[in-house]
C-alpha cells in the first residue's frame, strides 16, 4: 500500500485581523514605527496521521475544531505553517456547499473552466461533458448563471464534474447533506464505484450513519489537535457521546 | 522562468477564462466589437473637438490620429492594470478550491486586453487613412511596432503581477491604481507632445530623463513617433522605457512569487 496523504507535526498559523489591511495605513503605521495590530492563533497544531491510497477517512469535530483547514492543506490551496504535509496522487477540488463555480459563468462554462483548472484537456472534457450533464440532472439550467442555481443544483453540479474527471483522491465537505434523496443515493453509488476503483476518500461530515456507512476510520479534531484516530463505529460512538454529553472523557 | 512555463502547459485555463472575460463580444460579436470600440471613440471625438477648437492652426482633423495612436495604448494599460488588480480576488472561488498556477489569473487578463486592443487599433488605421498626418506613416519605422508593443505587453505584465499580489493583502491597492492611472493621463503625453512646442529645449537636461523614466511616457512617446511622425522612436527614450520595464518585471515576479501560497488563506 502507498501513502496518498501524510501530514507530519503539521500546524497551521492565521492572523487574525478585525479589518483588511490597508496599504496606506500599513505605510503610515511603519513610518510612525508603531507595532500592527493582528493576533495569532493556531487553526491545527502538531497534526499527524496517514492516509493509504484507496482509505476512505473521515474527518470529524465540531466547528472550528480545524476540519476545513485540513482539507485546505489537503487540496493544496494553503500551505502549512510548520510540519510537513505530503500528498500523491490528483486532487479533486474541494467540495464544499455553493461554492467551487464561478457565479457568473453557465454550468456549462464553468464544467469547462474546473475541469482544465483539474489538468484535463479540451477533447477529455469534450468526451465526458454529455455523461457530466446527464449526471447533474438539473435540464436546462445547464446554459444559465450558476448564480441562478439553487444550492442543492450546485451541490449536483459540482459532484456531477468530480465524478467524471476521475481524481486520485476525492475530498468532501458536508456536500452530501444538501440534495434530495434520490441526487444522494447516487452520490452514494458513485462513491462506493470510487471506492472500489482503488481511490481516496477524505469526507468531512456531521452526520454519523453517513460515516459509518462510508468510512473505514475517522479522525476526530478538537481544537486544532488530533484527538482520537481510529477505526470509524469506535470514533463515532465517543465523538457522539461527547457530542451529548460535552465531555472529553 | 516557471511563471511563463506553467502558463504554456495550464493554456487550456488560460483560454477558458479569456474566454469568460470576452463574454459579452463572445456572444454577440457585432455588439462586442461596438462596446469594446465605443470608449476611445467617443474620447477621441470629443477631445479631436476640443483641440481643433483651442488650436485653430494645429493641423484639424489630424489632431485625431495625433490622439487616437496614444489613447488607445494607454487604454490597454489602464484597463489591464485595474483588471489584474481585482484578477485574484475575483476568482476567490477559484483560488480556494483548486490549486493551480496563479499567475494564470492576471495574465488572463491581459490576453483579453490585448484582444481590444487589436480591435481599437482599427480606429487608428482608420484616422490615419482618413486625415493623413504630417509624418509618411507608412513606412520601414514600422517595424520599430512590434519591439514597443513587447516592452509595453512585458510592462503590463511586470505591474499586473505586482498589483494582482498586492491586491490581496492589501485591499486599498486597487483604488491607489486607479487614483494612479488618472495622474498618468496628465503625466504621458497624451492630449499633448512635449517635443510639438520645443518644451525640451527650454527645460533642463534632468527634467527630460525624469519625465521618460516613467516607462508608459516613454512607450507612448514612441507609438506617436512611429505612428503619427513616420519617424524612428527616440532610442535613448525606448531603451530606459525597457530598463525600468525589466526592473518592475522583476519586482512584480519576486513579489507575487512570495505571496501566491497565501493568497488562498487570505481570501
Amino acid at each position: 500500500m502507498t501513502t496518498a496523504i501524510r501530514f507530519q507535526g503539521v500546524g497551521k498559523r492565521f492572523r487574525v485581523q478585525h479589518q483588511k489591511p490597508f496599504l496606506a495605513k500599513e505605510l503610515l503605521r511603519a513610518m510612525l514605527q508603531r507595532p500592527s495590530q493582528s493576533q495569532e492563533f493556531w487553526a491545527l497544531r502538531d497534526v499527524s496521521f496517514e492516509i493509504e491510497a484507496g482509505e476512505s477517512v473521515a474527518i470529524l469535530g465540531t466547528n472550528g475544531s480545524g476540519k476545513s483547514t485540513t482539507l485546505a492543506l489537503i487540496a493544496q490551496t494553503s500551505r502549512p505553517t510548520e510540519g510537513a504535509v505530503t500528498v500523491n496522487g490528483r486532487v479533486g477540488p474541494l467540495l464544499e456547499l455553493g461554492a467551487g463555480f464561478h457565479p457568473d459563468l453557465t454550468g456549462y462554462e464553468n464544467i469547462y473552466l474546473n475541469a482544465s483548472l483539474l489538468g484535463l484537456s479540451r477533447r477529455d472534457v469534450d468526451g465526458k461533458l454529455g455523461a457530466i450533464i446527464d449526471y447533474a440532472g438539473i435540464g436546462d439550467f445547464i446554459d444559465a448563471p450558476i448564480q441562478t442555481y439553487s444550492t442543492g443544483m450546485k451541490a449536483r453540479l459540482g459532484f456531477a464534474v468530480v465524478a467524471h474527471i476521475d481524481p486520485d483522491i476525492l475530498l468532501l465537505d458536508e456536500v452530501l447533506s444538501v440534495g434530495d434523496g434520490q441526487f444522494a443515493h447516487k452520490c452514494e453509488a458513485t462513491i462506493r464505484e470510487f471506492q472500489q476503483a482503488g481511490k481516496t476518500l477524505c469526507f468531512v461530515s456531521h452526520s454519523p450513519p453517513m460515516v459509518l456507512a462510508l468510512c473505514q476510520r475517522a479522525i476526530w479534531l478538537n481544537g486544532g489537535r488530533v484527538h482520537e484516530i481510529g477505526k470509524a463505529s469506535v470514533v463515532c460512538e465517543r465523538y457522539q457521546r461527547f457530542l451529548d454529553t460535552g465531555s472529553l472523557a | 522562468m516557471q511563471t511563463f512555463t506553467d502558463i504554456v502547459r495550464y493554456r487550456f485555463v488560460l483560454e477558458n477564462l479569456v474566454a469568460k472575460n470576452l463574454k459579452a463580444l463572445y456572444r454577440n460579436m457585432a455588439l462586442g466589437f461596438f462596446w469594446s470600440i465605443l470608449n476611445p471613440l467617443v474620447m477621441a471625438v470629443v477631445l479631436t473637438a476640443v483641440q481643433v477648437f483651442m488650436y485653430p492652426d494645429g493641423g484639424g482633423a489630424q489632431r485625431a490620429g495625433f490622439l487616437l495612436v496614444a489613447l488607445i495604448p494607454y487604454n490597454f494599460f489602464a484597463y489591464c492594470l485595474s483588471g489584474c488588480a481585482s484578477s485574484v480576488l475575483g476568482n476567490a472561488s477559484l483560488v480556494t478550491k483548486v490549486r493551480f498556477p496563479r499567475q494564470i489569473l492576471p495574465v488572463s487578463v491581459i490576453v483579453t486586453n490585448l484582444v481590444h486592443f487589436a480591435i481599437q487599433s482599427s480606429l487608428i488605421v482608420l484616422a490615419l487613412l482618413l486625415f493623413p498626418p504630417p509624418g509618411q506613416w507608412f513606412g520601414w519605422q514600422l517595424l520599430w511596432l512590434p519591439v514597443i508593443l513587447a516592452v509595453h505587453i512585458g510592462l503590463a505584465i511586470g505591474l499586473g503581477l505586482l498589483v494582482a499580489g498586492l491586491n490581496v493583502i492589501y485591499r486599498d491597492v486597487q483604488y491607489i491604481v486607479e487614483s494612479t492611472m488618472t495622474v498618468m493621463f496628465w503625466v504621458c503625453p497624451l492630449i499633448y507632445d512635449p517635443v510639438e512646442h520645443d518644451s525640451w529645449s527650454r527645460a533642463p537636461e534632468w527634467a527630460f530623463w525624469l519625465y521618460y523614466s516613467n516607462p508608459l511616457a516613454g512607450l507612448i512617446d514612441s507609438y506617436r513617433h512611429v505612428l503619427y511622425y513616420g519617424k524612428p522612436p527616440d532610442l535613448g527614450v525606448l531603451l530606459l522605457a525597457l530598463l525600468v520595464t525589466l526592473a518592475i518585471g522583476a519586482l512584480g515576479v519576486r513579489s507575487f512569487w512570495k505571496h501566491e501560497h497565501r493568497f488562498a488563506d487570505l481570501l
